[in-house]
């Protein structure tokens, strides 16, 4: 149990906030990260020795997320909007980096999901292309080619395209 | 081709993941749930058609029925054994006037108190059909069987008359008589042979003996023979009319001491319907007694016609090998005719193995992780 305590010290925020970002809802994403902990504590034995934890547990939180995505929340209403992303309320007092924040958020759940997984564990979970793809289940081929779609679909997308921000400009300004 | 800066989504991200609030005491929950052996249950998860836990008992069951069925249906489908079955009851013997008895192309032995077989050759003995040995106590009366057969014998050219005298003395001698004959005589039949249908009604202890004697009449090309034993509905027939007669002797105790007309009336009406009740048992019974009581046996008749001409063997050895290669390849399309089945049923079973092996392998792979 003491592991388990550690996995949690050391990997519940990222975990959480990584459901959260893929999930779009706080609720739902505290549901699959319970249930993904829980998941890995139950088949710990089956991670291999020598084999690296974090994207094993990420791919835990992953199919939890996607299994909640195609089972759970396509047949129940939606839950109180109180819970959605879309209100979200910064710790940073700079108004741009609100709007930034709520725009990429927008744009997150415009993504299809194996678009939106990628992203979220590429620009926020940190993990290599590599990673990913134990995470995902996929070739690093595949990786690289969804990350390649998904900041193009991002670039087009209308939240963070036409709106303006006090600083750094828009992120449509800094696209390559 | 825009593409949005790196830089800037990882701060925009980190950004906006930074701005959730972590809940509350979510930790603790989750080692608590560890710690206790029953499964986390999700208010929000709807309920599954098959539990998750007995989705691969599920798939082994379905996949054991598959095989059980596939067991049962492929001698069916292979024709084998099905041409047992119906030979059970059946003997088909060659039509050929050659020397030597029919081919013999039978014979299992049948179950007790089911359908009777008469004998192999035509000249053997055949086993009895008419007394079936019940299950003792069983129903507790003698067996009630109705026997019924037929045979289809064919006679020398000009013997029809003679044929058909020999079987009415045959019947009369058992007992018995002859019920109808239909006779078509001469050569303004569509085969130009005389041919004819005899069916006889022998007391059930004499049909046996009738079948075998029968078949020395004429070469017999097939003999037929049914047993059933409606011991059950006879027995049953008898009680419902006891009880509709038991009924209707204390009507005809409650009409004598009915003393309004509209009681009269009333009782009178359930006597009446009761009375057809029991006139309908009754007649049903009474023809269930006549068909236990005799055995029926019609026997068709056909004088031997003219033989077709066999087609005249190829004379030179090109258009031997030319009809021995046709032959080879109607045999060969027959044998893919009769594998395609068996084989169609083998592939659908291993396709219902392969997507079941796929969804248990899914349902196991998504609770290892």
């Amino acid at each position: 149990m003491a592991d388990l305590e550690t996995w949690l010290e050391e990997g519940y925020q990222r975990s959480f906030r990584t459901a959260c970002l893929i999930l779009g809802n706080r609720s739902d994403a505290e549901e699959a990260v319970q249930e993904a902990f829980l998941r890995a504590w139950k088949f710990r034995a089956s991670l291999a020795s020598g084999s690296d934890f974090k994207p094993w547990l990420y791919r835990v939180v992953v199919n939890t997320c996607n299994s909640k995505l195609r089972q759970e929340i396509p047949h129940r209403d939606r839950r109180s909007g109180e819970d959605d992303l879309a209100g979200l309320s910064s710790i940073d007092d700079a108004p741009g980096n609100i709007a930034v924040s709520q725009d990429i958020v927008r744009a997150l759940g415009d993504l299809p999901v194996h678009l939106r997984v990628v992203v979220v564990l590429r620009y926020y979970a940190d993990l290599t292309e590599r990673e990913i793809a134990t995470a995902i289940g996929r070739r690093p081929g595949t990786v690289k080619s969804r990350l390649h779609e998904a900041r193009r679909q991002l670039a087009e997308h209308p939240a963070l395209r036409s709106e303006t921000h006090g600083q750094p400009a828009t992120v449509s300004e800094v696209v390559r | 081709m825009t593409m949005i800066d790196e830089d800037m989504l990882y701060e925009a991200l980190r950004e906006a993941a930074d701005a959730i609030e972590i809940p509350e005491g979510a930790t603790p929950r989750i080692l608590a749930a560890a710690q206790t052996p029953a499964p986390q249950s999700h208010p929000h998860r709807p309920q599954r058609v098959i539990p998750q836990g007995k989705r691969g008992r599920v798939a082994l069951i379905a996949a054991a029925v598959i095989v059980v069925a596939g067991g049962i249906s492929f001698p069916l489908l292979s024709g084998t054994d099905a041409s047992k079955t119906i030979a059970a009851s059946t003997f088909h013997g060659s039509a050929s006037t050659g020397a030597g008895g029919p081919q013999q192309a039978f014979t299992p032995a049948p179950a007790a108190g089911s359908a009777g077989v008469a004998g192999g050759a035509p000249s053997a003995a055949p086993a009895s059909p008419a007394t079936p040995s019940l299950p003792p106590g069983s129903v507790g009366q003698s067996a009630k069987v109705v026997a019924k057969g037929s045979v289809n014998l064919t006679i020398g050219n000009g013997t029809l008359q003679s044929a058909l005298a020999k079987l009415t003395n045959l019947v009369a001698a058992d007992g018995g008589f002859v019920a109808s004959t239909q006779a078509q005589i001469g050569p303004g039949t569509s085969s130009n042979s005389s041919s004819g249908t005899v069916v006889l009604q022998v007391p059930q202890p004499a049909f046996a003996s009738l079948v075998s004697q029968v078949q020395k009449v004429g070469h017999a090309s097939s003999v037929t023979t049914t047993s059933t034993d409606v011991t059950g509905q006879v027995v049953d027939l008898q009680a419902r009319i006891d009880a509709l007669q038991a009924s209707r002797q204390q009507y005809l105790t409650i009409l004598s001491k009915a003393s309004t007309i509209g009681d009269i009336l009333a009782v009178q009406s359930q006597l009446d319907s009761l009375q057809t009740q029991i006139e309908q048992l009754q007649g049903q019974l009474d023809v269930l007694n006549s068909e236990t009581t005799y055995g029926t046996l019609t026997v068709s008749l056909t004088e031997t016609g003219q033989r077709p001409v066999a087609p005249p063997t190829p004379s030179t050895g090109l258009i031997k090998a030319w009809h021995d290669g046709i032959g080879g390849f109607v045999s060969g399309f027959e044998w893919l005719v009769r594998i395609a089945g068996p084989a169609l049923f083998v592939l659908l079973c291993l396709a219902a193995l392969v997507v079941l092996g796929r969804f248990g392998w899914r349902a196991v792979r998504r609770r290892m992780l």
